[in-house]
This record gives C-alpha cells, sequence and structure tokens, in this order.
C-alpha cells in the first residue's frame, strides 16, 4: 500500500519539522538519568546501612542476606514510571495539536481516508515512544553506573529485560496519550487531565485503599497500577531472583517501593494496560473517523 | 475509481447541526473549463457545503462527488482535488518548505513540488520561515500553494479573497482564470459578488441553505434590464413617440424623468430628435449586479423560504 507509506513519511516530517519531540526529549533524559543517579545513590547508602554492625546481626537472627539485596532496582522501576509521562503527552498532543492549529484539515485531504491517516499516525507515535524508551533506560543506566558500586550494578541480564519492560511501557503510554488526544482534541486540557490522573488521581485512590485496608488490587487493573505494573512487577521479579530469603511482609513493602503495588505480573498487567490502550486508541479512533472537521 | 471528468456535482445536499439547518436540499453542478462562483450572504451555508464536497462534513442527507465519486473514493484525493478553506491551518514554528514537504509526502508527490508551488505563489524568498511570521496574505498564499502541491484537476476555494492584499487578488483572479482555461475545474465561495465577479463564469447563489440561482453569470446580467433615464421637454411628446415606436416600458420617475426600458440611449435620442423634444439629460443606468444579488439573498433573514431554484433561471 503505497499511500499508507505515504501517510507514514507524512507523519514522521510531522515530528521532526516541530520542536516538541526533542523539546520533550531533553526532561525525558534529565529525570530519567536524575532517577538512575539517586537510585544507585540509594542502592548504595542501603548497602552500607545493612552492612553496618547491627544490621548484620538482626539479619542473621533473620536469616536473610539483605547485603546482597539489589535496592538500586527499585529506583529504576520508579524512575521509568515516572519519566514514561513525557511520552504520554507527546503522544497526548499527536491530535490535539493538529486539531488545535487545524492542520488536522489539511491531513485529512491529503489522506485515502482519516482510518489510514489515524492509522500511519498510531505506528510513527508508536516508533517514537520507543525512541523515548531506549533514551529512557539509557540514561537511567547512565546514572546508576556513576554512582552504584558493583553490588548494586544490575546484571546484563537484569538491564536486557528492564529494557524491554521500560520501551515496552513507553510505547504503550504513547499511544495511550494518541487515543486520549484524539479523544478530548484539546492540547492543554488533555495535558493536564493525563498528568493529574497519573500523578495525583489514581495514587489518592490506591493510598485510600491502603488507609482503609482494602486490598489494593482493584489498582493494578487501572491504567496507572497496570502500567506502573509492568515496570514495578519485573524490578521486583529481579530483586527476588537475586535476594535469597526475604520475608513475607517485605515483598508487599518491595512492591509498594517499586510502584506495583496491587499489581499483576508484569505481563498481565502490561496486557491490562494494552486493553487501556485499545480502548483509549479505539475511542479516539471513532471519534475522529466520525467526527465533522468544521 | 473517479471518472476523471473535472465535474463537481452537488445533489439535494443538506446538513443539520442539532436544530440549526445549515444547508437545506442544495443541488447544482461544475463543469470544467469554467470559473464557477458560490455566493450567499454570511451563514447561507458555503463553507459547510464545501466541506461535504471534501469529506470532512458528514452530509445528513444528499450526495456530494467529484469525478463522479465522493470524496473518500477518490483513492489519492491530494492529487484530484486541491482545496483552500477558512480555518485551515498551520503549525506556527513549522516553516513553509516543510508544512508543503508534510504534504509532498503524504499526496505521494516529489518534494521539488514544495518549492515549485511556492515559487508560484511569489512566496519563494519566504521558504524557511516560521509561517507564526507570516501575515494574513502570506498564509493565504501558502494556504493556494498547499493546494496546488498534487497539480489537482479541480480547486475549491471558500473565500480565498479573506486576508489577500489588493495585488494578491489580482493574481488570485489571473491565476484561476488560467487554471480554468487548461480545461480545470474551479470553485471559489464568496459574500460579495463583487469580489469575484471579474474572475467567474458561473455563479450558484445561495440564501439560507437554498440555492435561488444557478446559471452563467452573463444570463444574470441581462436579466437585469438596463433603463434609460432621460429629461426630456415634453415628457408626453417624447413618451408617445416612443409608444409609437412600439417601446412601452416607460414610467415616470418622481423626479420628473422618464426611464425607459429594453433599449439605450442612442435609441431614445434619435427618437426624440425625430419627435422634435429636447433633451436636457440623459443616462444609462448600469447593471447592478450587488444590487441584484442582495435581492436574490435578502430573503435570508426576512423569514421567508424561497421558491426551488431552477437551473439557469429565477427562482420565481
Ligand atoms: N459546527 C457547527 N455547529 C453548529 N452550527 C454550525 C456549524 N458550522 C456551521 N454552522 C451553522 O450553519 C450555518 C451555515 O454556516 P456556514 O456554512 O459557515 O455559512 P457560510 O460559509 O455561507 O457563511 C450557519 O448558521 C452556522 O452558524
Ligand atoms: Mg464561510
Amino acid at each position: 500500500m503505497g499511500s499508507m507509506n505515504d501517510l507514514v513519511q507524512a507523519e514522521l516530517r510531522k515530528i521532526t519539522t516541530t520542536g516538541l519531540w526533542w523539546g520533550l526529549l531533553i526532561p525525558t533524559v534529565l529525570v530519567a538519568l536524575g532517577g538512575g543517579l539517586l537510585s544507585g545513590g540509594f542502592g548504595q547508602l542501603m548497602i552500607e546501612f545493612t552492612t553496618s554492625a547491627e544490621a548484620e546481626q538482626l539479619s542473621d537472627v533473620l536469616g536473610v542476606t539483605p547485603d546482597q539485596w539489589k535496592f538500586s532496582l527499585l529506583g529504576i522501576g520508579r524512575t521509568i514510571n515516572i519519566v514514561t509521562l513525557f511520552p504520554l503527552v507527546f503522544g497526548a498532543m499527536a491530535v490535539a495539536n493538529e486539531i488545535g492549529t487545524r492542520t488536522i484539515t489539511t491531513t485529512f485531504l491529503t489522506a485515502q481516508n482519516r482510518a489510514q491517516a489515524m492509522l500511519a499516525k498510531l505506528l510513527v507515535y508508536a516508533l517514537w515512544g520507543a525512541i523515548y524508551g531506549i533514551a529512557t533506560i539509557a540514561a537511567v543506566a547512565l546514572g546508576v553506573v556513576l554512582t552504584s558500586g558493583s553490588s548494586q550494578m544490575p546484571g546484563i541480564g537484569d538491564w536486557a529485560m528492564l529494557a524491554l519492560a521500560c520501551v515496552l511501557a513507553s510505547i504503550l503510554m504513547t499511544m495511550f496519550g494518541v487515543g486520549l488526544g484524539a479523544l478530548l482534541p484539546n492540547a492543554a486540557g488533555v495535558v493536564v487531565l493525563l498528568i493529574m490522573y497519573f500523578l495525583v488521581i489514581e495514587n489518592a485512590v490506591q493510598f485510600g485503599l491502603r488507609l482503609s485496608g482494602t486490598p489494593e488490587t482493584v489498582v493494578g487493573f487501572l491504567p496507572n497500577g497496570s502500567v506502573n505494573g509492568l515496570t514495578g512487577s519485573v524490578v521486583v521479579d529481579l530483586f527476588m531472583a537475586k535476594a535469597g530469603v526475604v520475608p513475607e511482609e517485605g515483598i508487599d513493602f518491595l512492591r509498594i517501593i517499586a510502584g506495583a503495588g496491587g499489581a499483576q505480573a508484569w505481563w498481565l498487567s502490561g496486557l491490562i494496560f494494552f486493553a487501556w490502550v485499545a480502548a483509549s486508541f479505539g475511542g479516539g479512533w471513532a471519534r475522529m473517523t466520525q467526527k465533522d472537521i468544521t | 475509481m473517479h471518472d476523471g471528468s473535472g465535474l463537481i456535482a452537488v445533489q439535494n445536499l443538506t446538513k443539520h447541526f442539532g436544530p440549526v439547518a445549515a444547508v437545506q436540499n442544495l443541488s447544482f453542478t461544475v463543469s470544467p473549463g469554467s470559473v464557477t462562483g458560490f455566493l450567499g450572504p454570511n451563514g447561507a451555508g458555503k463553507t459547510t457545503t464545501l466541506r461535504m464536497l471534501l469529506g470532512l462534513v458528514r452530509p445528513t442527507s444528499g450526495t456530494a462527488t467529484i469525478n463522479g465519486r465522493p470524496f473518500h473514493q477518490l483513492g489519492r484525493p491530494g492529487r484530484v482535488v486541491g482545496a483552500v478553506l477558512e480555518a485551515q491551518g498551520f503549525h506556527p514554528r513549522r516553516t513553509a518548505r516543510n508544512h508543503l514537504r508534510v504534504y509532498t509526502a503524504a499526496i505521494g508527490v516529489p518534494d521539488a513540488q514544495a518549492d515549485q508551488v511556492l515559487t508560484l505563489v511569489g512566496l519563494g524568498s519566504a521558504a524557511d520561515r516560521s509561517v507564526g511570521g507570516f501575515s494574513l496574505g502570506m498564509k493565504q498564499r501558502l494556504a493556494v500553494a498547499t493546494a496546488l502541491l498534487g497539480d489537482p484537476q479541480v480547486l475549491v476555494l471558500d473565500e480565498p479573497a479573506n486576508g489577500l492584499d489588493p495585488e494578491g487578488i489580482a493574481w488570485l483572479r489571473n491565476f484561476l482564470q488560467s487554471f480554468a482555461r487548461m480545461g480545470r475545474t474551479v470553485l471559489i465561495s464568496s459574500h460579495l459578488l463583487a469580489e469575484v465577479e471579474q474572475t467567474v463564469d458561473q455563479v450558484v447563489i445561495v440564501s439560507r441553505g437554498q440555492t435561488v440561482y444557478y446559471g452563467p453569470l452573463e444570463q444574470l446580467r441581462q436579466q437585469q434590464q438596463r433603463r434609460v433615464l432621460v429629461q426630456p421637454s415634453d415628457i408626453g411628446a417624447l413618451a408617445g413617440a416612443l409608444q409609437a415606436e412600439g417601446v412601452t416600458a416607460i414610467e415616470q420617475l418622481p423626479d420628473g424623468r422618464l426611464a425607459v426600458s429594453g433599449v439605450d440611449s442612442k435609441h431614445v435620442a434619435d427618437c426624440a430628435l425625430r419627435a422634435g423634444v429636447s433633451i436636457y439629460g440623459i443616462q444609462e443606468e448600469q447593471v447592478d449586479l450587488e444590487q441584484l444579488f442582495f435581492r436574490l439573498t435578502s430573503g435570508q433573514y426576512a423569514g421567508h423560504v424561497p421558491a426551488p431554484y431552477q437551473q439557469g433561471g429565477w427562482a420565481r
């Protein structure tokens, strides 16, 4: 399909001829780097604490080996969760910006049909989500390398798994944004709504559940809970694989620290968030293919 | 695929926005080789009609086709029809050339086409400037350039003169006429007849979402009867002499002059000479299309429903 190729090319040019993508890439890299530095530093700090004399005694009593725990992983998971808000915003601007600047008219006039125009957008934004994801994991890794000793460094296999989760989360967040930006095509409005939701609203719900003692499992099925579960469950799995004995109550606490409180296994969380992406994009798609452009 | 005829056909097109009937049962066709004006006062439904033709607004009922096909069945619409629409936008931080290159890619034409159309509309030197810094007239020229990217057979322009300077309007007029002379189709809307009077050959006049006149502009002109206003020394004698020659459309104006329809001033003067009547003043009343246009469309806010249109003729 030649026309589909052409539309993909057009969408690529739309992105590369304005500054938004690198305007969001800069904070993406900075926050990821900062998160990496903190994660590595925090890991080192915990190691120094757990290898102090009193802590050694305590861990001997409990039969655990905290000096082998890679606390840095938890910070890495948290960092990725926060940083994927940038590709989310980037995705949300895809359609909302075109409606705002009214270039959507020309976009639809030059496409065979609206479905192809939307599909081209989705493909190109998925690619850009991957670019954000790769930049994120690279910056996080740099930060961790700079601040942690060899004992806190995740292994090669760990990094591969982290990179996979990070790129996947970044792509899915971008696509979720594309859908919602088409569903509520007001650039400022949709960005504020998404940030409020992912940073504040859902966390408040989760906090409320925790205070009232209700199981947080429901959170794992919500958009933020599931996408955080994708990365959070990966880091908890990686942590546990090398941690030896960890007390049962400790695991729940670890999940909360990693941002995977109440979340399902990483692949199931990924599937749940993918369902949210499908719903968001499906809604945006329906809206944009029906809407009168006046 | 489309038939390549260059024909625009609008049939029984209707659009309701909630309770607002923007377009009601509108029908007309536009043929290649001529410039057709799509005229009507603000709110008459012109923009809505053009957007339905271009697949941007879904009709409540009726059809609009280009080359025998609805817009979405044109295959590569950018190579068949180019459009300049009101409220068609640009990204303020994209340069003119980059703006065009987005759409050369989408349409699937060589990038060199972008520079070609920029030169054609006189924006060659502004190619690398951000559109956000463009004047209204420059944006309008860029919109025309965008419409021409795919070398289309059909051009649709919605009030393109808005924001253009006199030089730009003159350029557009010449361009559209030569475009049509190549056997292509041009449909151009305006709320001012005078604005497009020198550009168009055919007109579709709409009022309150309905067609009130549809046909050649020349025919519209001719239907406005010319009148000769004459001040003779003896009104009765001149009127009698004219009547004797078979001229019956004579009317006495309040200021004492005679208004004679259907003949020219030379005819009236010769007749007066033969009758021995002196003429103190004589003048041909100009064909005032604008007045005619106003009369045709003034029903819009008067609350009466115009009768259905007849091709090439009056609605009533
Ligand atoms: N998106 C819309 N929603 C509601 N009413 C609309 C919309 N677009 C146009 N209208 C109404 O439809 C009528 C025709 O508008 P329009 O087609 O823009 O006329 P014109 O272009 O001739 O000025 C007007 O009454 C206008 O208010
Ligand atoms: Mg209009």
